[in-house]
């Protein structure tokens, strides 16, 4: 987990309204190149809508968000105020940012394998035997080689978030997002995800990771950010976050999950 | 006893049997006629209805606008009225002549009038189209288009990937109902002078004034098309929803409309 230099994540002052419902009230977050960085807090708390907006699957609506050095979704217009960008542009700013969905969302009529290499023949334009064989080399590596023809319908929930990360990992992305990955998932299947995403932490990819799963946060996170109602109450690295929770909110939150 | 006698006395069997099973050369011409139109009016009906359904799901209010008045008006008028206006109302209104005597399509041909019918019945059929297109579309979960894009996927490459394919499980079924429909709907034309299948017996009647032979063998092919149709669909629905539903409605059931079996 070497981090240096640069931030890959550049957040400031991210606002974001539902209708009139004000969800970001001025969130700001940098995440170094990588750095693992655990987003809890209540639900409501706005923490997946940031994440959200991270690949601008929401609009923003003030502030600016950099990912790699690009601001991410909107282009500076007359008078200095960002207009949201080409959809082109948005498009490709998305290939270097991978997102991981709490239900999964896999094509349900695209084998494993072809939910892995979609994106790389489609928008990479990746030549499909070279495509085949690295998306065959990551099945193998989220521990689901022998599923390459399976549809999702016929794999379990664990075995189908997996293959999200696979796809995701697909277009090698230089930081991966995570919504919630195992709250959709039955007990006995949270680990085998928790696995790959500690391994892929491991070897140094950068993760953003909203999640309960205090476990993981404790064991593989550099920091952990606690959001309540719209902004950032409290970061700090995990074993201080644990065990000195400098804020009261913190403090409740966490005397209510562990 | 005597009225049911004179009424079977009435009709000419020779001729019946000929309408029904030796069908004369303009008979078949028109019946060819019949089933080309209807395939093209369709084709056409099902890329104005998609256009239609992404205009309703546009960002842009003006797109939105145009599609909601495109339904309106052709939901909201007759299909008869859309054939003459078609025909006879688009020349005049436009000040040039859209619909010649015959139009010209390189390799072949077709008469002013039959490119009129198929564009009315085309227009038409796509605002039913875009109804059930948009449904099917909506039915998607946005998670789909949202993964897509995630991935670095543009909207048009999503959308023919990964929202279509799937909505199409659910778009097929009332398309071939729509078919049906469109099928029958040709026999319209006859009104504009289109020598389809309902104007040959039609012309063949006010000859003879033998309605019952004329009219009864028609309906018959029209019968014929409808069924080999339904046959057809049952196999694409088969096909498309293979995975999901094993144990499908039977033919049978399908063509007399019984109620399926609970599953």
């Amino acid at each position: 987990m070497s981090t240096n230099g640069a931030p890959i994540v550049k957040a400031e002052e991210v606002e974001k309204y539902f209708g009139r419902n004000r969800v970001l009230c001025g969130v700001s977050l940098e995440v170094k190149r990588g750095e693992v960085v655990c987003i809890i807090g209540p639900s409501g708390s706005g923490k997946t809508t940031f994440l959200r907006c991270i690949n601008h699957l929401e609009r923003i609506d003030g502030g600016r968000i950099e990912v790699n050095g690009h601001l991410i979704g909107y282009r500076p217009g007359r008078n200095d105020e960002l207009v949201e960008d080409s959809e082109r542009n948005i498009a490709q700013q998305r290939t270097e940012i991978g997102f991981v969905f709490q239900r999964f969302n896999l094509w349900p009529h695209k084998t494993a394998l072809q939910n892995i290499i979609e994106a790389p023949v489609r928008v990479r334009k990746t030549k499909p035997e070279e495509a085949v064989a690295q998306g065959e080399a990551l099945l193998a590596r989220v521990g689901l080689a022998d599923k390459r023809n399976a549809y999702p319908g016929r794999l379990s929930g664990g075995q189908q978030q997996r293959v999200a990360i696979a796809r995701a990992l697909a277009m090698r992305p230089a930081l991966m997002l995570f919504d919630e990955p195992t709250s959709a998932l039955d007990p006995e299947m949270i680990g085998e995800v928790l696995e790959v995403m500690k391994e892929l932490a491991a070897e140094g990819m950068t993760m953003v990771v909203v999640s309960h799963e205090m476990g993981f946060a404790r064991e593989a996170a550099d920091r952990i950010v606690m959001m309540d109602g719209g902004v950032i109450v409290e970061e700090a690295p995990p074993a201080q976050f644990f065990a000195a929770p400098a804020h009261e909110r913190t403090k409740q939150f966490l005397s209510k999950i562990l | 006893m005597t009225a049911v006698h004179t009424l079977l006395a009435a009709v000419d069997w020779h001729l019946l049997k000929q309408r029904i099973f030796e069908p004369n050369h303009p008979f078949v011409t028109a019946l060819i006629r019949t089933v080309y139109i209807a395939v093209v009016a369709q084709i056409l009906g099902v890329a104005f209805g998609l256009a239609s359904a992404l205009m309703q799901m546009s960002r842009l209010r003006v797109l939105r606008f145009l599609s909601y008045l495109y339904v309106l008006l052709v939901r909201g008028t007759p299909l008869l009225v859309q054939i003459f206006f078609m025909y006879y109302g688009a020349n005049l209104l436009l000040g040039f002549t859209l619909f010649p005597r015959t139009v010209n399509f390189g390799l072949f041909s077709l008469d002013g009038v039959i490119v009129a019918g198929i564009a009315a019945l085309a227009i038409n059929e796509g605002a039913y189209m875009s109804e059930i297109i948009r449904a099917g579309i909506t039915s998607i979960d946005r998670g789909q288009m949202e993964a897509a894009k995630s991935v670095g996927m543009r909207y048009g490459l999503a959308m023919r990937r990964i929202v279509l394919p799937q909505a199409a499980r659910v778009i097929v079924p009332p398309l071939g109902n729509e078919f049906n429909g469109m099928i029958k709907n040709t026999s319209l034309l006859a009104f504009i002078g289109v020598y389809e299948m309902f104007l040959d017996a039609e012309q063949g009647y006010s000859v003879t004034f033998k309605p019952v032979e004329y009219f009864f063998g028609v309906a018959f092919w029209y019968l014929v098309l409808t069924t080999i149709w339904t046959l057809v669909q049952v196999q694409i629905e088969r096909k498309l929803g293979a995975s999901e539903r094993p144990e499908d409605e039977g033919w049978a059931q399908r063509i007399l409309g019984l109620p399926t079996t609970a599953r």
